[in-house]
């Protein structure tokens, strides 16, 4: 799919003064999907279509990204993302869903689970930050605010998309590559990028390190092994603070595990959301 | 067409054209720097001192008022000319036309504001005076409205083959050294800029168009008249300055010609999505420093 087709189906939501742009496809359960960093929702066009038959998906950009709210004036933690999605969610009639998170998406999962627990039905993180996993240093450096004066958002682009590279196993086309990164490759899409890198905070995740045992709904780990940004180990630790939590680990991928492994990575996350409806059922009757 | 003063884009600004930007974004109440700023940055000492000498302006309710003005005029203009209907036939998507509007919000705000500014420095630099209004100091709020788009441009000569096609074209037939802002940044909906301009184009080509046009810029200057601070800045000035006094002038006169048909174009394409009442109102009324205490201390 084309980054510029997924743009063309997005919908749009007020939340006070903020604006998020998402996908909506499909009937069922809500299953929400969180990116990460440096990525917006056309990350996981391929999930949408493998979930969509099933379920209601809903597929935000985080504010700061993709094709929401890029101005410079609000806050873009992971914990004010969590909060902009329990509003974003209230404001669609969701009371709760699936929820679905990959990199910093997956902490903004963590934190829905366990701030907000009414509002997630099961929770499943993918090569997600968490503890101090984070932030990486490309990041690090990348949030600078003099890396705004330092380079042109054409000349920041070439240089992230080599960086993203590293996050794939397998090869995907530039023009995909440059999809991913398209939101971002004007000067205020590169503005905006800086304060997302900017907003990572190692302290957002450890603050709700002893709240992980609480989380009581299905959970369910998926980890693209081979991930140098987010270490396996990261995923083994979880799976063990988490009760009932389960770690699927997949072979030869990286952190964009969902692209480098489609159907292993859907597959997990249908039996997994599978099961959690089950679960759901049982506990309801 | 006049010679092209190199722009200084806002990440490329320092010192003195990094604190005169920051203040017209905060005075002017805009979240980006338009293309008139970054092509007075070339002139490096005259923006900051055009700046300095327009601040005072800048900042009250009579210039709020009389872009206002502007504003209003130019959408009653603009009902006399065809409509372009740029939205027939076409689908947008859901956020994305949400989007499209709110840019469009953005610079049918704050283009009147740059052609009274425009026209103002114009009438002083060729030793005109505007008349001030003394009773009328009353300041504004400054800051960037919260819910103002983002000023995202695309870039001049985008990768994009059709849509550089399209800023040629645009460039072209209104005699533009640079692409304006405004086109930039519906140039991220290369759909939308196509279908908008397709429509455009036939009515910026007119008798009527360049008739309306002129009948705004004149209403701009004597508009302009009324602001309440006398401004200063002088050809005298510029050459002490040390600026080419020719070479500025030329290119303020430039902006002072292509502003008012781009804020006719904006209000034609604003008429796809609202109604003539709703566009006479400014997008982002200002409050006075007053008014905000009030609320202050209500809360």
């Amino acid at each position: 799919m084309q980054w510029r087709d997924f743009q063309k189906r997005q919908r749009i939501t007020q939340i006070g003064e903020r604006f998020i742009s998402y996908v909506e496809a499909g009937e069922g359960d809500p299953v929400v999907l969180i990116h990460g960093i440096p990525t917006w929702g056309f990350l996981w066009h391929e999930t949408i279509d493998a979930l969509k038959e099933n379920f209601r998906v809903l597929v935000p950009d985080l504010i700061g990204f993709g094709f929401s709210d890029k101005r410079d004036n609000f806050d873009r933690s992971i914990a004010a993302q969590a909060e902009i999605l329990d509003q974003w969610l209230e404001t669609l009639d969701v009371p709760s869903a699936h929820i679905v998170g990959q990199d910093i998406g997956g902490g903004v999962a963590l934190r829905l689970a366990t701030l907000f627990p009414d509002r997630v039905a099961s929770l499943c993180v993918m090569n997600t930050v968490c503890y101090d996993s984070w932030p990486i240093e490309l990041m690090l450096q990348f949030g600078h605010p003099e890396m705004y004066r330092k380079a042109s958002a054409s000349t920041t682009m070439k240089l992230l998309k080599q960086a993203l590279k590293m996050g794939f196993e397998s090869s995907p086309e530039d023009e995909f590559l440059e999809g991913l990164l398209a939101p971002y490759s004007t000067e205020a899409g590169k503005l905006s990028l800086i304060r997302n890198a900017a907003a990572l905070n190692t302290n957002l995740t450890t603050e709700i390190t002893h709240l992980l045992p609480e989380i009581e709904v299905p959970t369910r780990i998926i980890w693209g092994e081979n991930d140098k940004f987010q270490l396996v180990k990261y995923g083994e630790r979880l799976a063990k603070d988490i009760p009932g939590a389960e770690l699927v680990r997949i072979a030869d991928a990286r952190h964009f595990l969902m692209i480098d492994k489609p159907a292993e990575v859907n597959g997990a996350l249908k039996a997994f959301l599978a099961e959690a409806e089950k679960a759901q059922l049982t506990a309801n009757a | 067409m006049i010679g092209k003063p190199k722009e200084v884009k806002e990440y490329e600004a320092e010192d003195e054209i990094q604190r005169v930007y920051h203040e017209i974004r905060q005075t002017l109440r805009v979240t980006g720097i338009n293309l008139n700023f970054r092509t007075w940055a070339d002139f490096d000492k005259f923006l900051p001192a055009m700046w300095d000498d327009f601040r005072p302006n800048a900042e009250t309710r009579v210039f709020e008022n009389v872009a206002d003005e502007v504003r209003r005029r130019a959408v009653q203009l603009s009902g006399e000319l065809p409509r372009t209907n740029a939205l027939e036939g076409s689908e947008f998507g859901e956020s994305r036309s949400w989007q499209i509007q709110r840019a469009l919000d953005l610079y049918h705000y704050v283009n009147p504001k740059l052609l009274v500014l425009t026209s103002a420095v114009l009438a002083s630099l060729k030793g005109e005076q505007n008349e001030g209004e003394s009773d009328a100091m009353e300041r504004i709020k400054k800051g960037e409205p919260p819910t103002m788009y983002a000023m995202e441009l695309v870039d001049e000569k985008p990768k994009d083959k059709p849509l550089r096609k399209l800023f040629n074209d645009i460039k072209k037939t209104l005699s533009l050294s640079s692409i304006n802002s405004d086109y930039r940044t519906l140039g991220l909906w290369p759909d939308y800029l196509q279908a908008a301009w397709q429509k455009l184009k036939p009515v910026c080509k007119s008798a009527a168009f360049e008739n309306t046009a002129d009948a705004l810029r004149e209403e701009s200057r004597t508009l302009a008249h009324r602001l309440p601070y006398r401004l200063s800045l002088t050809r005298t000035t510029l050459v002490e300055l040390g600026e080419d006094a020719d070479k500025v002038i030329e290119t303020t006169e430039k902006f002072e010609q292509i502003l008012p048909p781009l804020i006719l174009n904006i209000a034609l394409l604003q008429l796809d999505w609202k109604s003539p009442e709703d566009l006479e109102k400014s997008p982002f009324p200002a409050a006075t420093m007053k008014e905000k205490e009030a609320q202050y201390a209500m809360a």
